[in-house]
This record gives C-alpha cells, sequence and structure tokens, in this order.
C-alpha cells in the first residue's frame, strides 16, 4: 500500500508519520502514535469516544481521514492536563462522579472542552445538547452534566482572578 | 449507638479516575504486544445452515498470516458460555457438579451447523488487521442451508425445524413447581376478581462502550495467558481450561483495572475461546480479538425476551389469593443463562408478595437468532414490567390506591427472600422508601390531576425486591488477602472486577475503616488469577457485600496482628487497642499512641528476630443472602398526538443498609435507571423475521439514551444496615433499572389511560392504544 509522509501537530507538538490514504485519524493516533486515550466504541461516528479536537473544534477521528488534518493542530485527551495538573474540566469529572467505567470520559471531556470554549456560561439544557453526541452507558448523564456546569464555574473564577 | 466512621460513608471520587480522565488508563483494547498478531471472526450469514466443507487453503496463502482455524482446528468439547454451571448450586457437592453442567454444554467453539447469522464460522489471526480483513474474505465455506425459526411461538410448534438434534419443540427446558405453592385453583375461586394479561419484554443489548476484547498467549511451556476484561475471571479459567483439556494451573486470566463497562456481558465468555485457539495456532505469538461493534452486538449476548402470562386473584380488602404465571423465554440459538434467567425472573413474580397460592412455569426456547444472556437486573426487570402492571390493574379493580396495596401486600423483614430456596428477608425497608419517593414526586396531588389538553402528565411507580447476589441459588464465595507495608500503607488483595462501579475503591474503603488508615494508603492487587484467591464473580448486586464482608475479615485478622504487635510497644493488651487516623490509640489513656507506619515497620524491619509481616486472610462464603429493596417512581408526559413519551423526573428510593460511597451508590442508581429508560422507551434489538439478520447492531439502529433523555433523577438512600454486610451494607448493583419500565408504563396509564403489554413502549403503540380506546 502507498504510504506518504504526513505532517500533524498533535497536543501542541509536531510530529510526522507515514500514512495510507485510507487511515483514520483514530489508526494514526492509537496505532501510529500510541494515544490510546482515544477510544474505538463503534467506528460509525454514532458514540462519541473517539472525539478529539481539530482546531478546537470536536471532530470524530473514527470518521475522520488522516489526511484531511495534516497540518492542523489536533488535540487529544493525553494533551489536556498540564504535568500532572488536571485541566479544570478533568477535575469536575474527576470530583463530581462523572466518571464510572471511564471509556467515554476523554470524549466527553473534549466535547465539554469545545462547548465551555464557545459558551463559558452554558445552562444544563445546553449542556445536554452538546454532549447529546457522546454516548455513556454508565452514569445516566446526571452527574457528567453536574461537573460540566461546576467546570464552567471553575473555569469562570480563574478568569476572575487572572 | 450512633457509629462514627472516618472512610465509611465518605464521597470520595473513584479510584483510578484521574487516570481515566487524561486517557491514561489502558484498557485491553489498548494493548500492544510485541509480536502481537490480530485476529478477526468470519460470522455466517445463514440463520440455520450445516457447515459441509470449509476452504482455508486461500487464506493461508495469503502474506502476513499466521493462523486459519475452522472446525477441525479446534477441540471438539461441547460447552456453555454460561459461567455459573462450572459453580455448585446450592446443596449440591461437587461431585454432582459434573452433571449439573453437562445439562447446559449445547456449543462448541465452532459448531458443525450454524444456529444465527453471525455465529462464528472461522477465524484468522495475522500481522495486521487489513490482511486479517482480507484473508477472511478468502475463506470459503460450503453450506447446506436449512429452513429457520426466529419467533420462540414459531419454534415451540411441531412442524417448526429442530434447531438442536435432541431438542423436541425447541423446548430446551421446562421450569416446572419448584417455585410454587398452596393451590391457585383455590385461590381463584376465594378471589372476589381475577385479573389477566400478558406481556412481552425484548432482548436489550450491553452496549459498554468498549467491546469484547481478548488478548492470548502461550508461552514456550504450553502456560496459556488470558487478557480479558472479564466480570468471572476465576470461573471463566475454569472454563477454557476445560474446553482445552488443560490443567487449570496452566491458566493465567488477567482481568485488566480498567474495563470498558459490562453490565453482566462480561459474565459468561464471548470470543476468549475462539481467540485461545488462535493463539495456539500461531506458535507462541500473542493474539488480540477484538470485536467490532457490529460483531459485538450479534455473536454476544444480550438480555432475554420473556414473554408473561399472569393470572391475580384478589379480594375486594386487597388480600391477593392466587398467582399464576406463564412464560416463555427466548434463549436464542444457545441455552446459556436463560435457564436461570428465566427461573430467577419466575420466582420475583410468585414471591414478592404475600400470597398463599402460587403457581408458574416456564419455557425456555431455541430460535435462530443471537444467544440471550444475563444482563444488569438478570429477569428482574422482565418480572416487574409484568408483576407491576399487574399490580396496578389488580389495585384499579378494586378501587385502591396502588401505592396502598404494595404497601399492604409486599413482603418484608422476616418474610421470605424471592429467591429460591427462599430464605428470610433479613430487613426491608421498602415501606420506608415508597412512602419518601412518592412524597418527593408529588404522588398523591400528580395521581390525581387533571389529564387534559394534548400533552398529558402522570405518575407510576413500582417497589421492587432485588437480590444481593445469587445465594442460595449458587453459594457466595469471596476471598481477600491484606498485607500491611512499612510506611503504614497496605495491599489489599482481591478479584472483583471494577467494571465501573469502583468496586476496588469501595472495598478499600471497607479495609480502610477496619485499619484506622485513609482509604488511598489502600493499593489494590487484582487482576491476576495467580495472585488472587477464588471469587465467584462480579455479578447480582454481589461484590460489595460478598467480596465486602471478605475484605472486612482479611482487614480484622490484620489489624489483630498489628494490634498483638502494638501492644509490645504500647504496653497495653491487644483488646485495650484500637485503630483510627492512621495511629494505634490506648483507647483509654489515647495520649499513648504509635503511627501504624512504626508498628509495621519494627514488626517486618527488626534485629531481634522476631519478624513478621502483618497479613490477613479471609474466605467468605455463605448460603444466606440480604435482599435490597427500592420504590421507583417516574413522571412522564404524553403528547397524545405524536405518542411521544418524555420521561420529566424520576425518583428511586432505595434500602441500601449503608452506603459506602454515597456518590457511588447514587451514580449506580442513575446509571441503572438511564438503563431502564432505554430499556422502555428507546432501544429495540430487531431481528429480520424472514432472514433472520440483526437490524440494530449499531448504535444508529439501537438507540441507547443520550445526554437529552436524561430526566431529572432524584435518589433518596435510605441507609438501615444489615447485620450480614459490611459495615450494614446491601447491593445495589443492578436494582436502579430494574423498576423502570414498569414505572414508566404505570405512569402513561395514568395519563391517557392506555396500557402497553410490550416493551419497548413506542408513539406508535402509544397511538395504536390511545385509537382502540
Amino acid at each position: 500500500m502507498k504510504r506518504q509522509s504526513a505532517k500533524f501537530v498533535v497536543n501542541g507538538k509536531p510530529s510526522e508519520i507515514m500514512l495510507a490514504s485510507h487511515m483514520t485519524l483514530l489508526e494514526v493516533l492509537r496505532d501510529q502514535m500510541g494515544l490510546t486515550g482515544t477510544k474505538y466504541g463503534c467506528g460509525t461516528g454514532s458514540c462519541g469516544a473517539c472525539t478529539v479536537l481539530v482546531e478546537g473544534k470536536p471532530v470524530l477521528s473514527c470518521l475522520t481521514l488522516a489526511v484531511t488534518v495534516q497540518d492542523k493542530n489536533i488535540l487529544t485527551i493525553e494533551g489536556l492536563a498540564e504535568g500532572n495538573t488536571l485541566h479544570p474540566i478533568q477535575k469536575a469529572f474527576v470530583d463530581h462522579g462523572a466518571i464510572q467505567c471511564g471509556f467515554c470520559t476523554p470524549g466527553m471531556i473534549l466535547s465539554t472542552k469545545a462547548l465551555l470554549d464557545e459558551n463559558p456560561n452554558p445552562t444544563r439544557q445546553e449542556v445536554k445538547e452538546a454532549l447529546a453526541g457522546n454516548l455513556c452507558r454508565c452514569t445516566g448523564y446526571v452527574k457528567i452534566i453536574d461537573a460540566v456546569l461546576a467546570a464552567a464555574k471553575e473555569i469562570a473564577k480563574g478568569r476572575q482572578i487572572t | 449507638m450512633i457509629q462514627e466512621f472516618s472512610v465509611v460513608g465518605k464521597r470520595l471520587p473513584r479510584i483510578g479516575a484521574a487516570e481515566r480522565a487524561t486517557g491514561a488508563a489502558q484498557y485491553v483494547a489498548d494493548m500492544k504486544l510485541p509480536g502481537m498478531l490480530i485476529g478477526r471472526v468470519l460470522l455466517s450469514p445463514h440463520p440455520h445452515a450445516k457447515i459441509l466443507k470449509v476452504d482455508k487453503s486461500k487464506a493461508e496463502k495469503l502474506p502476513g498470516v499466521e493462523a486459519v482455524i475452522a472446525m477441525e482446528d479446534v477441540p471438539r468439547k461441547a460447552y456453555t458460555r454460561y459461567p455459573y454451571d462450572m459453580m455448585a448450586p446450592a446443596g449440591v457437592t461437587v461431585m454432582e457438579v459434573k452433571e449439573h453442567h453437562e445439562f447446559y454444554e449445547d456449543e462448541r467453539i465452532f459448531n458443525d451447523k450454524v444456529r444465527f447469522v453471525g455465529e462464528p464460522v472461522a477465524a484468522v489471526a495475522a500481522i495486521n488487521e487489513s490482511i486479517a480483513e482480507m484473508a477472511l474474505e478468502l475463506i470459503e465455506v460450503e453450506y447446506e442451508i436449512l429452513p429457520a425459526v426466529f419467533d420462540p411461538e414459531e419454534a415451540m410448534k411441531a412442524e417448526a425445524p429442530i434447531i438442536h438434534d435432541s431438542v423436541s419443540h425447541n423446548i430446551r427446558a421446562h421450569l416446572p413447581v419448584t417455585f410454587s405453592a398452596g393451590d391457585v385453583n383455590k385461590g381463584f375461586q376465594e378471589a372476589d376478581h381475577i385479573v389477566e394479561e400478558s406481556f412481552r419484554t425484548y432482548k436489550q443489548k450491553h452496549c459498554q462502550l468498549e467491546p469484547s476484547v481478548c488478548v492470548a498467549h502461550f508461552d514456550l511451556s504450553g502456560r496459556l495467558t488470558i487478557w480479558s476484561p472479564s466480570q468471572t475471571p476465576h470461573v471463566l479459567k475454569k472454563k477454557i481450561a476445560y474446553i482445552f483439556g488443560l490443567p487449570e494451573g496452566m491458566v493465567r486470566w488477567l482481568t485488566p483495572i480498567y474495563i470498558g463497562g459490562a453490565f453482566g456481558g462480561r459474565q459468561s465468555l464471548t470470543n476468549e475461546p475462539i481467540c485461545v485457539a488462535l493463539a495456539a495456532k500461531a506458535a507462541g505469538k500473542p493474539v488480540k480479538l477484538i470485536y467490532t461493534r457490529e460483531e459485538d452486538f450479534v455473536t454476544t449476548e444480550s438480555r432475554q425476551p420473556i414473554c408473561y402470562t399472569f393470572k391475580l386473584g384478589v379480594k375486594s380488602d386487597g388480600t391477593i389469593t392466587a398467582i399464576q404465571v406463564k412464560t416463555f423465554t427466548d434463549a436464542g440459538a444457545y441455552y446459556s443463562h436463560s435457564g436461570a434467567t428465566t427461573g430467577m425472573s419466575l420466582q420475583q413474580c410468585l414471591w414478592v408478595y404475600r400470597c398463599d397460592n402460587v403457581a408458574g412455569e416456564a419455557n425456555i426456547v431455541y430460535t435462530n437468532t443471537p444467544v440471550s444472556g444475563g444482563m444488569r437486573g438478570y429477569g428482574n426487570p422482565q418480572a416487574m414490567f409484568a408483576l407491576e402492571q399487574i399490580i396496578d390493574m389488580a389495585a384499579e379493580k378494586i378501587g385502591m390506591d396502588p401505592l396502598e396495596f404494595r404497601l399492604r401486600n409486599a413482603r418484608g423483614t422476616g418474610e421470605p427472600t424471592a429467591v429460591y430456596p427462599p430464605t428470610p428477608i433479613e430487613n426491608s425497608a421498602l415501606h420506608e422508601c415508597i412512602e419518601l419517593a412518592a412524597q418527593r414526586i408529588g404522588w398523591s396531588e400528580k395521581r390525581t390531576s387533571r389529564k387534559d389538553g394534548s400533552k398529558r402528565q402522570g405518575v407510576g411507580m413500582a417497589s421492587v425486591q432485588h437480590w444481593t447476589g445469587a445465594a442460595p441459588t449458587l453459594v457466595e464465595h469471596s476471598s481477600a488477602f491484606i498485607k500491611l507495608n512499612g510506611g503504614g500503607s497496605a495491599n489489599l488483595c482481591v478479584s472483583s472486577c471494577d467494571l465501573g462501579q469502583n468496586i476496588l475503591g469501595t472495598l478499600a474503603q471497607i479495609a480502610a475503616e477496619e485499619l484506622g488508615l485513609q482509604a488511598d494508603d489502600i493499593n489494590i492487587v487484582t487482576g491476576d488469577t495467580d495472585v488472587t484467591m477464588f471469587d465467584s464473580g462480579t455479578y447480582g448486586s454481589r461484590s460489595l457485600y460478598g467480596a465486602g464482608n471478605a475484605v472486612l475479615g482479611a482487614a480484622r485478622q490484620a489489624k489483630k496482628q498489628l494490634l498483638e504487635r502494638a501492644s509490645e510497644e504500647l504496653n497495653a493488651a491487644p483488646e485495650e487497642l484500637e485503630v483510627r487516623n492512621r495511629r494505634v490509640y490506648v483507647r483509654t489513656t489515647p495520649e499513648r499512641s504509635m503511627p501504624i507506619a512504626d508498628v509495621v515497620t519494627n514488626a517486618t524491619f527488626n534485629s531481634v528476630g522476631q519478624c513478621l509481616d502483618i497479613t490477613g486472610v479471609y474466605t467468605w462464603s455463605t448460603l444466606n443472602q440480604s435482599a435490597n429493596f427500592n420504590a421507583t417512581f417516574a413522571e412522564v408526559e404524553v403528547d397524545t398526538e405524536t405518542g411521544e413519551v418524555k420521561v420529566i423526573k424520576v425518583v428511586i428510593a432505595h434500602d441500601i443498609g449503608r452506603a459506602i460511597n454515597p456518590a457511588i451508590v447514587e451514580g449506580q442508581l442513575e446509571g441503572g435507571a438511564v438503563q431502564g429508560i432505554g430499556y422502555t422507551l428507546t432501544e429495540n434489538f430487531v431481528v429480520d423475521m424472514d432472514t433472520g439478520i440483526c437490524l440494530s447492531n449499531n448504535f444508529e439502529t439501537y438507540r441507547i439514551p443520550t445526554s437529552l433523555d436524561s430526566p431529572e433523577i432524584e435518589v433518596i438512600l435510605v441507609e438501615r444496615p444489615v447485620p450480614s454486610g459490611p459495615f450494614g451494607a446491601k447491593g445495589v448493583g443492578e436494582a436502579g433499572g430494574v423498576g423502570m419500565a414498569a414505572a414508566i408504563a404505570n405512569a402513561i396509564y395514568n395519563a391517557v389511560g392506555v396500557r402497553i403489554k410490550e416493551l419497548p413502549i413506542t408513539p406508535e403503540k402509544i397511538l395504536k392504544a390511545l385509537k382502540a380506546k
């Protein structure tokens, strides 16, 4: 199979990958780059476990051909915390019982980041709408929504201080 | 006396939460070993066909293919994917188990005829996935197509094709009258009213987000290591040894601490036997087999569809005089859990309410459809959908508030538990749960509020009794080992599987409380059958109770050693000592104390020659159990123009005994409730009745609830500690969803006066019923 070199900026770091044209972004992240925080849940773009941010927007990596996001900024779950310091969204998920099995969590957290970047003070209904593409079979969503609202408050507090 | 706890009862974050939130958590799906091959499985396109020939030659020649297997390459031993045939049921000795499990054995790794669309026929392992995929297409299978039957009622007819040679009418088992009592005919004669109705349920899919996955490897000595996110590693290890004719000691089963959900879907064997067979052929190379979502839908189990015909006799004063239930269960192509689940279901139908005359029977029927199995609730959600509607109907007949009717008739403390053979209910706080939840949902006002306009609101309820573990149907068995470390931490070795419910974290809370430590002082050692002692598995709402008791027992032993050692240092008798805040204190003179860390260090590192590792080991086993109870209330809005049902609010009051970690308990109930909403309204496993093809094999065609389907949920924890539970705790893992379908169906009836007797409750069914009204 013909492969060609392609450049990506993943979690702020430029990297070069040998790419076949049929490869999905999910395959590149998981198999080539070892970033297994991005999950395969369905392969048809219906569960959201493979969500990553491309230029800040949520994208289903299982449906995205890797060649289409060359040279773009890609954020995976591995790039969100700063060292050992969790991002406020991650911290809120931990503190509010929003994580059970955790398989949906990376995608859920990245969808939340995209939401809060655009709408820092969402209503409960807006949170529900923003996360409707991320399936969770464990929690019933109650504590996830609580966590997102708590994270929004926390981030707003941080903003006031700075 | 109010007990004060320092760790028990705390709302601690689940363990491993940060790992899960940062992508650091490694699931089996994420595993990569040096030289690892990727497996793929060829599935049958036919619902019923003899396999005449499998030609592997072309696939074997494809470069990069390392193993191709079909019928002739795998053990011919019959087995069942169902795990619990390997365990002695109550009153059966190990010597008798053999006969017991032969009853269940109706399948092989690759069968000589396929019995459903999606049954594995052959498999390959190759150096990467695309080669494996290509190799599958090169396998040629010659089938002799047989007539098939997909509907259980059709399957029982004389002219139906026979699916398993020895089973006439496809009725694999007829569960008899073991659960019956009294004389139902007499009971019906005594009744003032008789209510009769039939109810149907469907197959619900677990839809855990991590699909079935296994990695298997034989080392040079022939020892097999399996990595698989199982709920029952010790039992399945036995089973793999049995199928492959290996001594048990030659099999090691590793279950990671990160498992992407289970909900009962990982009790049985899934693709492990095929993965192991591939690894056996692949000469020392590890093989990873992960199912696609579509494969996971069809090849692994789903909740049994059980259909009920109920007849209930009631006196005008509310006394239930007779209950008769006839059921049939669609087992799908293989028997697996269907007998056990149906038995549990029937028992619930007949024994939850006081009644002297009960009779039940059940047929377990084969069809040419994907295999049914155990899912969260294990027959009880199906039972409650039927029973709790019949109860409402009976109450209406005699003009009694259905809430009153339940308060009056539900069995309580000291009466028989609805698990066969019945043991006394240790404690029931059901009445309190019902009253609290009724108040929170606004039962009396909303029940009788005006029902007009196009969108009508109503409230409904179900009362739930659920088991904590499967005893005495199955023996309960869990073990724990604790070792204290210098520095004051402790290692807790248990075999419970963290499916998302944080069982390992909650067990750590139990150990920490007893040892006077903090929860994060406890390191968990688990997931390796070479290291952990036997545990019957993580199912049936049992682990906090069963493994919790084992952990408590082990912690008590370790504490005993700790205090004996400390007594020399503190110059006080062990019984005068106590542990808390990571220190040992002399109870009456607390100014005399020392750090636990120092006691342990002095015990393990000393030069006077009395070195001692402070440890505790305990096995907990019982034939009793402590049922848990809840009241599940739903408020719905029914759009009479579109037939759509919106769940506005859910209130669940649960009799938990004691909540070791209330946040975790709430999460279990909320998650269960929303699964129950999916079961009631949106999910449906659809098999095409002409072809046997599963039409709902992904998340677009099988709709599990999204965040938009999640209503306001209020959880009330009623804590009435029971003597038999660790710190008084009972189970909770399954109960949140058990009463949901019935509560919603009853709420719909309250809103618009139609009773929907078949799940799922779709807008079409509502509109049809409204039209017929």
